[in-house]
């Protein structure tokens, strides 16, 4: 037995071609040994799903079954359709989201993940999304659209306009740059269930639930939410100075892997400056004093800004409301979590670690009830 | 520091809890300090539960409160009950349980998770399942009835009449023994969700598709289809040496933790006498044989007869249908499942581990029109 590492920190927990987190260097490398910010540059979202699920980018005539493939996967079953109108509108778009890819994946007996399947979860993604948008604001929901590639029909199914080129392609990016991460804890949780020999769509639906969290893909909102509390640049410094005097946490630094500046910060902060250039402003300089001041007080500690950060300014930016943001990281995430659970299947083992006991001995007498 | 790839996590320490200890080489099962044997016999579900939640048993008071509380609990909200008949009827238990517990718990903000909100969640898992399993026969849902316990509501709901003090009572005692078991795959989900600070509703979906893995909450089907395959006790010793020759796996048997014989089997194998003779006879040579043969092919192996092998014969002799075998297990860990949950988030911190990449060092992607 060894010794309790609380959170697992620095335990290696899957072996993966997936994607690398080199926090030391902070390099991304997605699968096929790619630099995030070289893929960036040449691939569309449907080209890194293609990346990740199949190990290779694909050649154009892959390109184009993928994308068929794709939008026809774009419609929901009549249970996931259920699910959605079952719904309160004003409900928690990742509630909804968890739902509805549960109900949309109910099957008669249990099957084991294809590439398929993982396919079309990930094409089913902004249908859904985008169908809890449309409910919240009390409009009819959008059907999608086949010939737009998956960022436009997301938008498209969002706000039932088609979108200029330039707001897809910030969401395209977006989607690019989120759609792995190592072992997250969203992505460790697909495998653990996935380790079981359960099905795809439970590993999914877990690992919605972990993104949900405050500490992983709500963290893009607490970032924009900051953002919105500290209004213009010119109230970053007292807000900050304040809000550190009070200890509070400056949402969108830190990281447990990164040790210098996360490479996908470092291409949304630079595409901020297009999409969002007001909010950029603001957020260029909470960044630097946020950076100032954490470093002042840790000296010790690399405090670098996380994708979160500067991810909200580019959705913002984008037009996604904030309230959506943790659905479209899902959206984008997605892909890998798929990618992780087809690739666990080559050498599947139960996750199942131990745990230190710190109760009372065994062997405590059970008093009757009427003796309590 | 990172240390190396430790498959499965095996004897790796994930968490501390003081909420059950799995003695493996002892064959203890101790929850909050009792030994399984001395709560099993007289124990409700009630009274374990609080057990589990609050960290000690009952007072009358306290359990007349508990009780109250999970009776009051038991109806599905309008979202719940209508994402229900949205499914298919022939959708497997576990798919149901994983939508309808994703709606009964959604929410408007994010909370976290407490006591009264894993009341609430633990209440509804049989109230889901007895409503599908009478839609699935074209029968009305039954109003769950507050007068009576955890057990016995269950089975009055699936059947539309109360069962006999005997049946009620083996349940109870199947939900006593399933309550919690360590860092099991699926508690060790709800943790990892939790850790992101996640909500309750999230834990508990993520742990159920990680529960509906055979490797975990066992193929349904699987022990019972063995048995009847082999057909009479006579016929065992034949059937089982024959089958060996073809590699075919003995259900039931085996385990990564207990070196000795699951105490909890053991109280389930008693039980199997007393209530479902038939199938005692049977299971009970069965399981002789199957040890005499594992043990001349692995003599260094302890080939202990796991929790699954016996539960068979006692949640058939209830009269549950083999389907709801693993949902019927979740109505009992549903307990653990959220004692977890709440001890995860009153200490957390995100769990987080690392991943060992196994892919090709960094090189520059081709351009689309230059892929081959």
């Amino acid at each position: 037995m060894t010794e309790f590492s609380p959170g697992l920190e620095g335990v290696v927990a899957a072996e993966t071609a997936v994607s690398e987190v080199d926090g030391a260097n902070g390099r991304l490398i997605y699968r096929g040994g790619y630099l995030i910010e070289d893929v960036a540059a040449v691939a569309s979202y449907e080209e890194i799903v293609h990346l990740l699920l199949q190990g290779d980018l694909p050649n154009s005539r892959q390109l184009d079954a993928l994308r068929r493939q794709m939008a026809e996967a774009r419609t929901l079953n009549d249970a996931g359709l259920g699910a959605i109108m079952a719904l309160d509108p004003d409900t928690d778009p990742m509630d909804t989201l968890r739902t509805v890819v549960s109900a949309q994946g109910a099957t008669r007996s249990i099957t084991k993940p294809t590439l398929d399947e993982a396919i079309a979860l990930t094409s089913i993604f902004p249908t859904i999304v985008a169908a809890a948008h449309r409910r919240r604001l009390g409009k009819e929901i959008v059907e999608p659209r086949p010939d737009l590639d998956h960022a436009a029909n997301l938008l498209w199914m969002m706000e039932g306009t088609e979108p200029p080129a330039e707001r897809a392609s910030w969401v395209g990016h977006y989607l690019v740059l989120l759609a792995d991460h190592g072992l997250n804890a969203s992505t460790f949780a697909a495998r653990v269930i996935a380790s079981t020999g359960s099905d795809l769509t439970s590993s999914v639906v877990g690992a919605i639930g972990a993104l949900k969290g405050a500490a992983h893909g709500g963290a893009t909102l607490a970032a924009r939410s900051m953002l919105d509390k500290i209004g213009s640049a010119d109230n970053a410094e007292k807000w900050l100075k304040d809000a550190h005097a009070r200890h509070e946490r400056f949402a969108g630094f830190g990281h447990r892997v990164y040790r210098t500046y996360d490479p996908r910060a470092k291409s949304l902060r630079e595409m901020a400056k297009t999409a969002a250039p007001q909010l950029h402003k603001t957020a260029a300089r909470t960044e630097e004093l946020a950076l100032q001041i954490l470093h002042e007080a840790h000296p010790e500690r690399p405090n670098a800004t996380n994708v979160d950060f500067w991810a909200s300014v580019v959705l913002t930016g984008a037009g996604i409301p904030k309230e959506m943001f943790t659905c479209i990281f899902a959206t984008s995430r997605v892909a890998g979590w798929t990618a992780h659970v087809l690739e666990s299947l080559s050498d599947l083992r139960i996750i199942r670690p131990a745990s230190r006991w710190v109760g009372p001995e065994g062997g405590k007498q059970a008093l009757p009830l009427a003796g309590r | 520091m990172t240390g190396a790839y430790v498959p499965g996590l095996e004897g790796i320490i994930a968490a501390q809890t003081a909420i059950s200890m799995v003695d493996g080489e002892n064959g203890r099962l101790v929850y909050r300090g009792y030994v399984i044997a001395d709560l099993a016999e007289d124990m409700s579900f009630e009274e374990v539960a609080h057990l589990l939640w609050y960290g000690r048993l009952p007072t009358r008071a306290e359990l007349d409160g508990l009780t109250l509380e999970l009776a009051a609990s038991r109806a599905l909200t309008p979202a719940a009950a209508a994402t229900l008949n949205a499914l298919p009827t022939d959708t497997d238990p576990m798919d149901v349980l994983r939508s309808v517990v994703s709606v009964q718990g959604v929410e408007h903000r994010l909370e976290k998770p407490t006591i009264p909100l894993a009341v609430h969640a633990a209440a509804s898992f049989p109230t889901i399942l007895a409503n599908f399993h009478r839609r699935q026969a074209g029968l009305d849902p039954v109003a769950p009835r507050a007068d009576l316990g955890h057990a016995a509501n269950y089975l009055y709901m699936l059947n539309a009449r109360e069962s006999s003090p005997e049946i009620v009572r083996a349940l109870n005692t199947y939900l006593v023994l399933l309550a919690d078991h360590g860092m099991n795959a699926s508690t060790f989900t709800a943790r990892v969700i939790a850790s992101t600070d996640s909500d309750l509703a999230s834990c508990l979906v993520g742990a159920i598709g990680a529960l509906k893995g055979p490797a975990h909450g066992g193929a349904p089907s699987a022990v019972m289809d063995q048995l009847e395959m082999i057909g009479t006790a006579a016929n065992a010793e034949r059937w089982m040496r024959e089958a060996r020759t073809q590699k075919v796996r003995f259900m039931g048997f085996g385990h990564r933790i207990y070196r000795t014989y699951d105490p909890r089997a053991r109280i389930l194998k008693a039980m199997c006498e007393r209530l479902n003779p038939q199938f005692y006879d049977l299971a009970s040579k069965v399981e002789e044989t199957a040890l005499a043969i594992l043990h001349e092919e692995h003599p260094e192996r302890p080939q202990a007869t796991n929790v699954e092998f016996y539960s068979a014969g006692v949640l058939q002799a209830i009269g549950l249908p083999k389907e709801y075998f693993p949902p019927t297990f979740a109505v009992s860990r549903a307990a653990g499942w959220t004692a977890h949950v709440l001890e995860q988030s009153a200490n957390n911190r995100l769990i987080r581990p690392q991943s060992e990449y196994i892919g090709p060092e960094p090189r520059k992607p081709a351009p689309l029109a230059e892929r081959g």
